[in-house]
């Protein structure tokens, strides 16, 4: 199935748990699959992308009304390192969680639409165009997000190495 | 107090600029000691965030969902605007081998599958000619705005799947001015720029399909000019003359040979 695993890590990124991200793609890929949300142009990705935003928004307005939505904190817990997908051999694996914990708890920390930038900048690849597409707000306004969101990290990035900027090959 | 041009600076590291602004922010950068370290740190940033964050996959749990869900939706007599192509990944063996190169290969197959299958009539030239006009009318020339070769090359190594010859042959009138990731015959393609007068040649570079290339075309008023170099496909795109061309083609295959040189001067 074309951009699920896209579609998979944008979700681990919005929703609150890995069971949450589940549902909110198979959600936003029926939704895609009715025909509910049409295709504009050819950007399949960005489209689905948008649909699992969509997704996740309304479903947390409905947990608002309801009064489910959990507190921030339970997020932590278990799910810390639940994004960590399998490491590159043995002997590095440690280090790569360290620093994958780190880099993704530094990231989960950033507000919502700044961290949606980013994700879609870094992690998907996607240009500015379709970020703006994707998340729903002018070309410009993309830019100064994501200048925000990468001097947040930045800044704690290098907090955390003891402002020693670590060696990235 | 953070420098003005720092948000162009941002983009021109994000490839959303054209190559006249690209040459603009690169002089400013030169002077602009602020901008040199957010240009580093963007670099870094990203580098982490590759390195650590791509790595995630869909589970093979829910790719099975997924696949009972939408079977339960398209009954034989459902007609839709939109269809989901009803096939499956392997997910199991590369799910167990992420880390291998067998991911870019399935994201390749599966891009593939869904942008070409389609038009399977000969489509190498066209998309050729189609990818050197649109990246003369969309500002997308060049991702990579460089004439040093030890910038372009390893520029392609993140970018593409192929690590072309580069070289810059200023002297002989073919300048190099970039590098670009494009998407051709089913793999991210590395497309060195030059300049030669006022015309722009587009040197595509993918792996060998292990299939006759194409002969040597003319398309609309641009010539294409095709040979193999090692386990690489070129082909050289322009609207210079032919000839112009040709010289440019006969350069390249003259460093080709001695590729591994290369890293020398």
């Amino acid at each position: 199935m074309p951009h699920l695993d896209a579609a998979y890590r944008f979700a681990r990124w919005l929703a609150r748990s890995p069971d949450d991200a589940d549902d909110l793609v198979q959600e936003a890929i029926l939704r895609a699959f009715r025909g509910f949300d049409a295709l504009r142009g050819s950007d399949v990705k960005a489209w689905l992308l948008t649909i699992i935003r969509n997704c996740h928004w309304t479903a947390l307005k409905q947990e608002q009304r309801r009064g489910l939505v959990p507190l921030p904190e339970e997020r932590d817990a278990q799910d810390g390192h639940a994004l960590i997908a399998t490491a590159p051999d043995p002997e590095s694996a440690s280090i790569h969680r360290d620093e994958q914990r780190t880099l993704e708890s530094l990231i989960s920390a950033l507000p919502d639409d700044h961290r949606e930038v980013l994700i879609l900048r870094e992690i998907e690849d996607m240009d500015y165009r379709e970020i703006a597409a994707v998340t729903n707000v002018p070309l410009g306004t993309v830019m100064s997000r994501l200048a925000r969101a990468r001097a947040a990290l930045k800044k704690q990035w290098l907090r955390h190495n003891d402002g020693v900027p670590r060696a990235v090959p | 107090m953070q420098c003005p041009e720092s948000l162009r600076v941002q983009a021109y590291f994000d490839a959303e600029v054209d190559s006249v602004t690209a040459a603009d922010i690169e002089r400013h950068v030169e002077h602009c000691a602020e901008c040199r370290a957010l240009l580093h740190e963007l670099e870094q940033l990203r580098a982490a965030m590759h390195q650590e964050l791509t790595h995630l996959r869909a589970p093979p749990a829910l790719s099975a969902r997924l696949s009972r869900a939408l079977d339960q939706e398209s009954g034989p007599e459902s007609s839709r605007r939109f269809r989901w192509p009803r096939w499956r990944l392997p997910l199991q063996p590369f799910w167990v081998g992420t880390f291998s190169g067998g991911f870019a290969t399935a994201v390749a197959a599966i891009l593939a599958f869904v942008i070409w299958a389609p038009r399977l009539a000969n489509p190498l030239v066209d998309d050729l000619v189609g990818a050197h006009l649109r990246s003369l009318m969309s500002s997308h020339l060049i991702d990579v705005v460089s004439t040093d070769k030890h910038t372009v090359k390893p520029w392609f190594a993140g970018h593409t799947d192929v690590s072309p010859v580069v070289a810059d042959f200023e002297a002989q009138g073919y300048r190099l001015i970039g590098g670009r990731a494009d998407y051709l015959d089913h793999q991210r393609a590395a497309v060195v720029v030059y300049q030669h007068g006022p015309h722009v040649i587009n040197v595509f570079s993918w792996a060998d399909s292990q299939r006759a290339l194409p002969a040597n075309a003319t398309h609309n008023g641009y010539h294409l000019i095709f040979w193999k170099s090692g386990d690489l496909e070129y082909c050289a795109v322009s609207d210079t003359a032919p000839d112009e061309l040709l010289g440019l083609v006969r350069l390249l295959q003259g460093l080709s040979t001695g590729d591994a040189r290369d890293s020398k001067n």
